[in-house]
């Protein structure tokens, strides 16, 4: 029994990361349609980012979060510029489409570019708490985690409240109700995207820093985007509330595949529910049918 | 017939290449070559004609190679392998692909890659170690007979999908892609015409995995399971023109090209230029690289009754 509580709380820490990674991506495809599967490689890019700096400084990584995050906002706006914005045009369908293509495009790139300067090999930042656990009734949970967690709540909370109580969160909901409908409201639809996709870019930020607080490689874009999918159709898409019970969610079930099987089938698991998912319930297991 | 003609002629000269030219890396490349467009071609009747992007089809060409390789050191000749290898991966099609038509769109897209995941990683937990051919094969390796198989499997592949391109059938593979509702409203039966469209990819994609086992000596067995050959396919058939007979050739032609020229060099840039330029194909080039050919030629043909015009007799 306590090997199973053990295993579902490692499985509900790394469901806070999951659902990090995957709430930038919710953002950007709730509100614009853009598919971007790029976003396991910016988060990796967040991680060395993060490796990095820590080398170089020695700081707190938490508290690299606050570099990082405004530094993958600009990096958001430049590619929206470049790339993403002749995309506007297209009909619902084309768009995610060529979203979907460029940004596995881009995907490909990061990865590859990350190969090329930093090699293949596996890298974590050490702190002084790394390998530190809380005790509790034998249950041991790391501090990282925790952390983890913590931050997911903050994070998520601040931004559905900074989409549901301020005045320019409400125009990015009404753009990602209806672009029309909001351009005949007054709403400047490109600003709003342009902001909101910078967004959904800085997002990858934080769970960036999380990540490389434990082992990443290059590798690990493919593994992160693929997480993301798979919260974003668990929470159904374009919910914010819904992608920190999604994470969880997914989180669980591995934990639960773990216990039942084995490590080395851990992801299967997931992977399985997501295409089961895709196949019978498409709007989410908390989404309303469309 | 000008193009047939034209067709035929290269394969003899390629079939005639081993008796003049002796080289082996040159044999290499063309074996590089025809597996490339093989997988290619394979992604393109389901992507490129169907519309119906699949990010699986590493699952498929490594189900192949896995049923080839056994098949192959049970003793059975190679070429009846291949046939039991391309069924194989028709049998996956069926248990795992078909239904994944359940899926619309994009959803299509991540489902296919959620399956390929899944593959890659069941394969790399079950069979750990490393394939070897046969024995007797390896003893007098000749790249030869690889080499034949090769060309043979790439003739065959060019020639299904270039009866496609002018039949009923690949008509009914365009609508699709092009509007699969308006598809439904003129009665054609959508699923149905997925499903063929999807048994074609598998086999293809089935004898490709069987020629690329034929060709790679030894290996690990998740090799051929790994994403690069669900994404490849992808990259090469978009930039040379996705849903034409010669679009995912000149992309392979293109992709193994600059691959042997950034190998020594620079390594791992090859995938990274061919990134580059498969979102520039993307953004710019909806047609590929075909489509400049198109456009020149199409810029030709409108000049003529011009001139024409001007001819006073």
């Amino acid at each position: 029994m306590l090997r199973f509580i053990q295993i579902l709380s490692y499985g509900l820490l790394n469901g806070a990361l999951y659902s990090l990674v995957a709430l930038g991506l919710s953002l950007v495809f709730g509100v614009m349609n853009y598919l971007m599967v790029a976003h396991g490689g910016l988060i990796m890019l967040a991680a060395y980012t993060t490796f990095w700096a820590f080398f170089y400084t020695h700081m707190d990584p938490f508290l690299f979060i606050l570099v990082v995050t405004p530094l993958f906002f600009i990096i958001g706006w430049i590619l929206f510029k470049v790339l993403f914005q002749s995309l506007m045009k297209f009909p619902e369908g084309e768009k995610i489409k060529n979203s979907l293509l460029i940004s596995f495009g881009l995907l490909l790139i990061f990865s590859n570019l990350a190969i090329l300067f930093w090699t293949a090999d596996e890298r974590a930042v050490t702190t002084i708490y790394s390998g530190k656990v809380l005790d509790v009734f034998g249950v041991r949970l790391p501090y990282i985690g925790l952390g983890g967690v913590a931050i997911a709540i903050i994070v998520i909370s601040a931004l559905h409240l900074f989409l549901t109580r301020t005045y320019f969160g409400k125009a990015i909901r009404a753009v990602s109700l209806d672009h029309e409908a909001a351009t005949l409201m007054g709403i400047n639809v490109s600003k709003v995207c342009l902001v909101a996709f910078s967004i959904g870019f800085a997002l990858a930020g934080i769970p960036g820093v999380i990540t490389s607080l434990h082992a990443f490689n290059p590798a690990i874009s493919f593994e992160l985007t693929n997480k993301a999918l798979i919260v974003l159709i668990l929470a159904g898409v374009g919910s914010i509330k819904g992608v920190l019970i999604g994470g969880f969610f997914l989180g669980a079930i591995e934990a639960a595949g773990v216990y039942l099987v084995g490590t080395p089938y851990r992801e299967v698991f997931g992977l399985i529910l997501f295409v089961l998912i895709l196949m019978f319930r498409p709007q989410g297991l908390a989404g309303k049918r469309a | 017939m000008r193009q047939l003609l034209l067709f035929l002629a290269l394969v003899i000269c390629l079939a005639l290449m081993p008796l003049v030219i002796t080289k082996v890396y040159v044999l290499n490349l063309i074996i590089l070559i025809c597996l490339y467009t093989i997988l290619s071609h394979s992604w393109n009747i389901l992507g490129g004609y169907t519309g119906q992007i699949s990010l699986g089809h590493s699952t498929f060409f490594g189900i192949g190679a896995l049923i080839f390789r056994y098949l192959w050191t049970l003793g059975i000749p190679p070429y009846l392998a291949l046939c039991g290898a391309s069924i194989s991966s028709l049998l996956l099609a069926s248990v795992i692909g078909f239904p994944a038509f359940k899926l619309k769109g994009h959803y299509f897209a991540i489902g296919t890659l959620a399956l390929s995941m899944i593959g890659s990683i069941t394969v790399q937990n079950i069979f750990p170690g490393v394939s070897f051919p046969p024995p007797q094969f390896l003893s007098k390796y000749d790249l030869v007979p690889i080499y034949y198989m090769a060309l043979t499997v790439a003739v065959i592949t060019i020639g299904l999908v270039s009866f496609l391109n002018r039949s009923k059938l690949g008509l009914a593979f365009v609508c699709i892609r092009d509007e699969e509702d308006a598809a439904e409203s003129i009665g054609i039966n959508t699923f149905k015409y997925k499903v063929i469209s999807m048994t074609l990819s598998a086999l293809i994609a089935g004898l490709g995995g069987g020629l690329f086992s034929f060709y790679v000596a030894s290996y690990y067995y998740y090799v051929p399971f790994e994403l690069g050959w669900s994404f490849d396919p992808v990259l090469i058939a978009s930039i040379g023109g996705a849903g034409t007979v010669a679009g995912p050739v000149l992309g392979s032609i293109v992709f193994v090209i600059l691959k042997e020229l950034f190998a020594i060099s620079l390594g791992q840039m090859n995938v990274l230029i061919f990134g580059i330029v498969f979102i520039f194909t993307v953004l710019f080039l909806p047609k590929g690289l075909i489509g400049i050919l198109e456009m020149i030629q199409g810029v030709k043909t409108l000049r003529m009754p011009l001139r024409r015009g001007h001819d006073p007799s």
